[in-house]
């Protein structure tokens, strides 16, 4: 009897995650990015939210980067290191949450307008339009009238305008894709159509959906800052970096640091994003299989 | 192809409808009172009822929101609560700076980011490629305002090669372009990067190739074409944030454009400019819109032939 | 080259001079101010907030005020008391006398005229009509007790008032209330208001960009010394260019692009000290910052509570992280600089170990949960995270509730605020303090503190004429309203202010409202 050779196949998300490992990049991305997690996560054990994150102390403020505080005192005294890292998990929620609301939320109406085309797409695209022409000052100065200032309405503030943004991305993508002889032949096939967009089409606009998830998390990072002048946002004395940012405007010109510090904690997070985005597009590029 | 056309700009009317009706429902809704922004520290009851009165704000929100929509019907979207100006005239007067604003800026971010995406793509996963990513990721981790002042202090202060801020001259044009279009840069960047990346795995990229075509034909006549839809989105996408979105940068540089005048609008309550404002600018966003959808269809004949097909 | 330009222009002027003193028994040529100093030709002020509104009686904004006092003249004028001098002194009323309690005779000046162009001059029916005009615009609240203004001859008016009033006059020195030209309105010209008797007139404004003045060369006041107040300006135009962001602001002035930068933050002044170009003023204030209470909500009816609250608050930390310590620490609820200024009350001073005790005496107990409302951005924001670590300390548990401005005035109108921070800035009006602030019923009064006690003693400081007395029941009202402690004054701001070092001729007020009319860049 000829043993017969067992060949162990391997599921999709197995083959991706193999493909990404080879990728330097992505492999420098993902352990940054798991890097902050850890951060975020230990955070309230390492420092003692009182005395470390928001204790005050005048007498100390406003030191430049030393050996006592790796990288100084803000305005009030309080040691920047033990606020940027407490910080990162407010601002990995805020990222991460904001960003996929609207990525569902926004995929999901880009792919029906660009889809079904028609009445469809022209009600959809015109609704985003409108939306769109809404400044997010606007936007902000009404839910936080309506549902008043905590953290979820920031996060609801700014995943609607993440929505727009995937809405008008997928949209692009999907049209381009749509009169394929593949797809039609799924149609014919007799495939439902969400299956018929979900299998075939999404995965072609894959790539600007990835990056554009891996710069919006940085952006709305940022949005959150100025979001924070109009009462939205998380309440001071929270370190998120946004709020960092802001605070560390008036001091531009003589301690920059407090605003250069969690700006590069920003885009640290948003190179890493960009780094393993580019990895898991490549991964899952069905072109690259050898 | 024109019946699209027409269909398109017949379709901005429902949205000045339900702009106009969500943004005087959305201040009414907001809490803050224009007469009391307007009578100021120290007015008495009876001189904010006064001023309500006078503004017709003591009627009932439908009947507010009728008589705009009357006066529009005519061209007259009413004075401004503050300056008690036009507001039309009014934003005709700010337009014009926030459109060669923006538009600097999106000519600043194209010209450098779709050859910097280009060149990444090209150069994929050396050491080049994470220094171009590094330069362009700037501009969107950094905030706006930091990166402004940054460029003030060396460019008008140290250097004097520019004014700070103002409206005097194409010189105060530069900074403020720089910094809007840096910001912008980043996406534009990265997308032309991963779509290039794209493409440049299809086959036809091949055929050209063993066709014998020049490296840089093949880029830029075969890759560069087929690249552009996501990249023109990007483009148009940003296009339409930079007319009410560039409000820190135009704080910074006291650059008098649209942002600007509806944040502070929006801030003193002052209904009929926001109102006013927004739906022009809308008007404005939606015709952005239709161009970069006119552009796809130049671009791309499959999307051409959907247009024709729907009209 | 700049000495050469120099050496031009004097000879230039000595011949004018020369000129105009060989015509024989006419006026003198130009007055040593404006004649005879070198100055440049622009004055550029960089200020931090938008002119929106040139109609001086449908606006109350002191950034559209600054300027309309270069273009426009008051009848009673008010000068920043540096000279220990009387603080109300004539304008365009040469005298005034309370024939009654309720009747004011006033006498005008005989040689004003308006800068339309055609010389018209001012008469009472001027007055008249500008004083019956504010009656029915927002700058109405000015004008409280006024009833009516009669012309009884080309220079002289009668005014009456509703009952006997200390300020009344004083009121007459509010920018808004500009005497405005009859004719103007009459003769249906565009923008009637424009038209000023100052020694500046509008030359150009473009909304959100600059606002500029041009000298009036036919001033009525042409011929008047430089050492009296409606002498003649010096520059030749004075241009006014908001530039909000501060620190772009600071960068201007450096960089020579404006010649004045006021309110820089405090966190530039080393680079503007370290300047050779530039100077750096500083003077005490008028600019009240204050932490309060909305009496009408539980706990904070509680006085006692409020008392110590008060002995909670560090206000040397508050003011360092607000401003750096550029202020003065406060104790009294008036303005510093105003009439009648008490600060020497016992009060309420930081003190953990009485704020405990107050507490326990208070009956309060368990720990208290609120929140404090204020302004988004600075100095709210530094005051605030201040007070909300100092109140941790003695049990309050503080959330910050940061607003819009017209967020934060509807929400404290109708009292659904807990604790919250303001400011008050006044130089003039010490009733306009206490009524406005602390009258029951008061649209300003945020705190919604309803006292008869105090009314009383409000109302008399108001009408009472004996001097002494009245002095003394100021000070009463301010021990009295420091006990009751509806709010806890934190510090006064210094003004503080950089300019080109060759400025001259500046008049600087505590409040920030600058007088410019004689200022110019000496060359």
């Amino acid at each position: 009897m000829a043993a017969k050779k067992r060949i162990k196949g391997r599921t999709m998300f197995q083959e991706t995650w193999h493909r990404l490992l080879k990728n330097k990049g992505a492999v420098i991305g993902m352990a940054f990015l798991a890097l902050l997690v850890v951060v975020a996560v230990i955070s309230p054990f390492v420092f003692d939210y009182e005395t470390d994150v928001i204790g005050q102390n005048l007498a100390m403020k406003l030191q430049a980067p030393n050996s006592e505080h790796w990288f100084g005192t803000d305005e009030y005294g309080r040691d920047l290191f033990a606020r940027v890292m407490y910080g990162a998990r407010y601002s990995l929620a805020i990222g991460v949450g904001s960003v996929g609301f609207g990525l569902i939320v926004g995929t999901i109406l880009g792919s029906i307008a660009g889809f079904y085309g028609g009445k469809a797409d022209d009600i959809i695209m015109r609704g985003i339009d409108i939306f769109y022409s809404i400044p997010n000052i606007l936007k902000a100065v009404v839910i936080v009238s309506l549902l008043g200032t905590s953290t979820i309405n920031l996060i609801i503030a700014l995943a609607i305008s993440c929505a727009t943004n995937y809405a008008r991305i997928v949209r692009a993508s999907v049209m381009t894709v749509r009169d394929l002889e593949y797809v039609e032949s799924s149609y014919a096939m007799g495939l439902p159509t969400w299956k018929i967009i979900l299998r075939h089409i999404l995965p072609n606009c894959l790539s600007p959906i990835i990056v554009q998830t891996t710069l919006l998390i940085g952006t709305t990072i940022i949005s959150a800052s100025s979001l924070s002048f109009l009462g939205i946002g998380v309440p001071a004395p929270a370190p998120e970096w946004g709020a960092l940012l802001s605070g560390g405007r008036a001091h531009i010109r003589g301690a920059s640091y407090i605003c250069v510090i969690p700006g590069l904690a920003i885009m640290f997070t948003v190179l890493a994003l960009n780094l393993l985005g580019d990895g898991l597009r490549d991964a899952l590029d069905p072109k690259l299989k050898k | 192809m024109l019946k699209y056309v027409v269909n398109r700009l017949l379709s901005l009317i429902p949205v000045i409808l339900v702009t106009s009706f969500m943004i005087y429902w959305a201040m009414s809704l907001t809490e803050g009172d224009p007469a009391m922004m307007i009578a100021g520290d120290g007015a008495s009851q009876e001189m904010i009822e006064q001023i309500r009165h006078d503004l017709g704000l003591d009627q009932p929100f439908l009947l507010q929101y009728f008589n705009y929509m009357k006066g529009m019907l005519v061209g007259d979207m009413g004075k401004s609560y503050v300056t008690n100006k036009d507001v039309f005239a009014t934003f005709f007067q700010y337009l014009p700076n926030t459109l060669y604003l923006g538009g600097s800026a999106v000519i600043i971010a194209t010209i450098v980011s779709i050859p910097l995406g280009i060149y990444t793509a090209i150069h994929q996963n050396t050491w080049k490629d994470t220094a171009g990513m590094v330069f362009a990721l700037f501009g969107t981790s950094m905030p706006n305002f930091w990166l402004g002042l940054m460029l003030i202090i060396i460019f008008a202060l140290h250097l004097r090669l520019f004014p700070t801020g103002g409206n005097f001259g194409w010189k105060s044009l530069v900074l403020p372009a720089v910094t809007v279009g840096f910001g912008l840069a980043a996406l534009i960047t990265r997308i032309t990067r991963s779509s290039m990346l794209d493409v440049m795995r299809q086959d036809y990229m091949t055929t050209a190739r063993a066709k014998g075509c020049s490296e840089k034909r093949v880029i830029y006549k075969h890759g560069l074409k087929n690249a552009l839809i996501p990249i023109i989105t990007a483009i148009g996408l940003q296009m339409s944030l930079v007319i009410t979105g560039s409000v820190l940068a135009e704080t910074v540089f006291s650059w008098p454009g649209i942002g600007r005048l509806v944040y502070e609008s929006i801030t003193r309550r002052d209904i009929p400019m926001v109102t006013g404002s927004i739906i022009l600018c809308s008007i404005l966003m939606c015709i952005i819109n239709l161009i970069v959808d006119l552009v796809y269809a130049f671009f791309d004949p499959r999307i051409k032939a959907q247009y024709s097909k729907k009209g | 080259m700049k000495k050469l330009l120099v050496f031009l222009m004097a000879a230039l002027m000595i011949a004018a001079m020369a000129v105009a003193g060989c015509g024989g028994g006419e006026k003198k040529a130009d007055n040593a101010a404006g004649g005879g100093v070198a100055h440049k030709e622009k004055l550029v002020i960089g200020t931090d907030a938008d002119i929106n509104n040139l109609n001086l009686q449908k606006q109350q904004d002191a950034a559209n005020n600054v300027i309309l006092k270069n273009t426009h003249q008051t009848l009673v004028f008010f000068n920043n008391g540096s000279q220990g001098k009387e603080r109300f002194v004539p304008g365009l009323a040469t005298d005034w006398k309370f024939v009654d309690d309720t009747h004011i005779i006033m006498n005008l000046r005989k040689d004003v005229y308006f800068n339309d162009g055609k010389k018209t001059p001012m008469t009472a029916d001027d007055v008249k009509f500008t004083l019956d005009m504010a009656m029915k615009n927002v700058i109405k609240s000015a004008l409280a007790g006024f009833v009516k203004c009669t012309v009884k001859d080309k220079h002289q008016i009668e005014i009456e008032i509703s009952s006997y009033n200390n300020e009344f006059i004083q009121s007459l020195s509010s920018v808004p209330l500009s005497i405005q030209s009859k004719k103007a309105y009459d003769d249906g010209v565009k923008e009637p208001w424009l038209i000023g008797t100052g020694p500046y007139k509008f030359d150009k404004w473009v909304q959100g960009e600059y606002c500029r003045l041009n000298k009036v060369k036919d001033y009525w006041g042409n011929s008047l010394p430089a050492t009296e107040n409606f002498a003649p300006g010096v520059s030749d135009v004075i241009e006014f260019r908001p530039m909000i962001e501060a620190s772009a602001r600071v960068m201007a002035l450096q960089a020579g692009e404006i010649d004045v930068c006021v309110n820089p933050p405090i966190s530039d002044l080393k680079f503007l000290q370290d300047d050779k170009k530039v100077t750096v003023y500083e003077q005490p204030g008028t600019r009240l910052f204050y932490f309060a209470f909305n009496v009408e909500k539980k706990p904070w009816d509680n006085q006692k509570l409020r008392q110590a609250v008060a002995c909670a608050i560090d206000k040397k930390s508050v003011l360092d992280a607000a401003l750096n310590g550029k202020g003065t620490l406060q104790k009294t609820i008036l303005n510093r600089g105003l009439w009648g200024f008490y600060d020497e009350m016992p009060g309420y001073d930081f003190n953990l170990e009485r704020a405990k005790q107050l507490m326990k005496e208070s009956g309060v107990t368990g720990p208290i949960k609120t929140t404090l409302t204020y302004a988004t951005g600075a100095p709210y924001e530094q005051i605030a995270t201040v007070i909300q670590a100092n109140l941790a300390k003695i049990g309050i548990t503080v959330d910050l509730v940061p607003m819009e401005q017209a967020a934060l005035k509807a929400a404290c109108k109708d009292g659904k605020q807990n604790l919250f921070l303001w400011r008050w800035n006044e130089d003039s009006k010490v009733d306009f303090v206490y009524r406005d602030l602390f009258y029951t019923g008061s649209g300003s009064n945020y705190h919604h503190f309803a006292d008869a006690k105090a009314d009383k003693m409000i109302d008399d400081v108001a009408t009472l004429k004996d001097q002494k007395q009245r002095m003394e029941t100021g000070i009463e009202l301010q021990k009295y309203l420091v006990d009751q402690c509806p709010q806890v004054p934190l510090y006064i701001a210094n003004l503080v202010i950089a300019y080109n070092k060759d400025l001259k001729g500046e008049y600087f007020y505590g409040g920030g409202n600058h007088d410019w009319r004689h200022a110019y860049i000496a060359k």
